[in-house]
């Protein structure tokens, strides 16, 4: 498969959509001047037509494979099964990017569908060191760790969340996805500052972002926003790209909306934006150079 | 955690949150909301004749009930669901609701369907080295995609009619007859249509593993004037054969 990675050197070949079953017919159809696609691990672990269907848009797209049920924070251990079907999955796919979030969804035999918030202490980052090297062993390759949306933080995290990633990244040799979203939500829903948080992490690291739009509601006139993926990327957040693409440079950068999940051409419209922003910073960047 | 989310006993997981301007408990329901929300949704998809059968509160309700009894067990979600239909048959609250568990039978057959592996159709001359004496001993595999369904209910006339989009205003007579409905992927579409008794039957026989003198029996049984030869051409012409072996013999007594 040729063209299995975005190509250096070309601003639009690192701006990619988050591809959903409903939009593929007109993906194949139209053939959208798009960089790279990602989709959901779990959700092509089964032989159907829907799998048949991925490997078209592979065979003209650079793929990335996003996990959001390998529960990476689960301390009895990773699921072997599907940690199994992953590696199917990649040796079939042959994607340029595996990732997965810092987070749980599994215990007990029972998966809880979200990415659940975990303490970060030594103990927990023990554990997902475990899980990240098995899983990067298990995969022949590195895999990109992404930074959640929270809404609670536990009494004893003591470690703070970049530097908790940055330790991650020294331990098991990860990578990082920044989503640049995940950021402003959860910086916003714990009074923190973004910029800060953005500065903490390791920037050579960094190996995709995300860009999606959240919901805001409000609790006694203290913001609550919920990172829903069911709108278009705030003004706030494309602000926020802006300092993500200054500090890490041009790396591939995904547009994810599923949910509320609106006609192809709303995407592609996003995607545009996203060129639009990224060729205005690095045309500066290439200027100071 | 695991309970505070599914069950609500939060008591055991709220000491541990930083209130921070809003409290613990409000924080902690951002996330039980989404893990209720997604799954509802993921149930709404699957079963959307069975939520507009119900109104969409009382399908939120049913489907809270049921993922709270049986979360999904992997990340994998393509078989949530799959104990959705003997769920609602169980259900106290929509007892009245008779046909409602077939109806979501149906549409589990047909998300089944949807996601089932590809298997290559065999053509018919599959069957030309086939000894007269050996056919009853035939082994037909039906594609993975193809599903059955009996109902004394006229299900496929109330799914149709509560299919999203239309808007159907036609009287369903509860009373007449039932229905025996074959379920198949057919290209990227997936294709639902009525059989008569014998080739439903002959279709549920062989889909059972059984061969083909013991489907043809029961076919025969529910009418003694099915058409075998007919019967086996249907079947190829829709590409529903995808292996053919032989029985081992039968001890002679």
């Amino acid at each position: 498969m040729e063209r299995a990675r975005p190509v250096a050197g070309s601003i639009a070949a690192h701006i990619g959509v988050g591809l959903r079953a409903p939009h593929i017919a007109e993906v194949l159809a139209s053939r959208p001047a798009i960089g790279w696609f990602e989709v959901h691990s779990e959700n092509y672990m089964g032989r159907g037509p829907g799998f048949a269907a991925l490997m078209k848009v592979r065979r003209d797209y650079p793929l990335s494979l996003h996990g959001v049920g390998l529960s990476l924070g689960t301390a009895e251990g990773l699921d072997r099964a599907h940690l199994y079907e992953l590696k199917e999955l990649v040796e079939r796919s042959e994607p340029f990017l595996v990732s997965e979030h810092l987070s749980w969804s599994v215990t007990g035999g029972v998966y809880l569908n979200d990415l659940l918030p975990l303490p970060l202490t030594e103990e927990t980052l023990a554990v997902v060191s475990r899980n990240i090297a098995l899983m990067q062993e298990t995969l022949g390759r590195r895999v990109l760790i992404e930074n959640p949306s929270s809404y609670l933080r536990f009494r004893h995290s003591a470690i703070p969340e970049p530097e908790f990633l940055a330790e991650l990244v020294r331990r098991t040799g990860c990578g990082l996805l920044c989503d640049v979203n995940n950021i402003y939500v959860s910086c916003t829903n714990f009074a923190e500052d973004t910029a800060a948080y953005l500065a903490a992490l390791p920037s050579e690291a960094v190996g995709e972002i995300h860009l999606s739009g959240h919901f805001r509601s409000e609790r006694r006139g203290r913001a609550l926003l919920i990172d829903d993926h069911g709108a278009q990327v705030s003004d706030e957040v494309w602000a926020l790209y802006r300092l993500a693409l200054e500090r890490f440079g041009m790396v591939p950068t995904l547009i994810e909306w599923d949910k509320n999940l609106p006609p192809w051409a709303a995407l592609l419209a996003e995607a545009r934006r996203a060129l639009e922003v990224a060729e205005s910073i690095m045309a500066a960047d290439a200027d100071a150079g | 955690m695991r309970a505070a989310l599914l069950e609500g006993e939060e008591a055991v997981v709220l000491p541990h949150v930083r209130a921070d301007g809003l409290t613990a408990a409000e924080r902690l329901a951002v996330y039980r909301n989404n893990v209720t929300s997604s799954l509802t949704a993921l149930l709404e998809q699957v079963f959307p004749a069975v939520r507009r059968l119900v109104d969409e509160r009382f399908f939120a309700y049913a489907a809270h009930e049921f993922l709270t009894r049986q979360p999904p067990a992997r990340a994998c979600l393509a078989d949530y669901g799959a104990g959705f239909a003997e769920f609602l048959a169980a259900f106290p609250a929509c007892r009245e609701l008779v046909y409602l568990a077939d109806v979501a039978r149906l549409e589990w057959l047909m998300h089944a369907a949807a996601q089932a592996p590809d298997a290559a159709a065999l053509p018919p001359q599959a069957l030309e080295r086939v000894r007269p004496e050996e056919t009853p001993r035939l082994l037909l595999s039906l594609h993975p995609s193809l599903g059955l369904i009996a109902s004394s209910w006229p299900i496929d006339r109330i799914w149709r009619a509560n299919r999203a989009g239309v808007e159907s205003s036609e009287e369903i007579d509860l009373d007449a007859a039932g229905a025996r409905l074959e379920v198949r992927r057919s290209g990227s579409d997936v294709v639902m249509r009525a059989l008569p008794a014998a080739p439903f039957a002959f279709h549920a026989a062989l889909k059972a593993g059984e061969a083909l003198g013991a489907a043809t029996e029961r076919a025969l049984a529910e009418d003694a004037d099915f058409d075998l030869a007919a019967a086996l051409v249907e079947l190829f012409r829709d590409g529903a054969v995808t292996a053919v072996a032989l029985a081992p013999e039968e001890p002679s007594a």
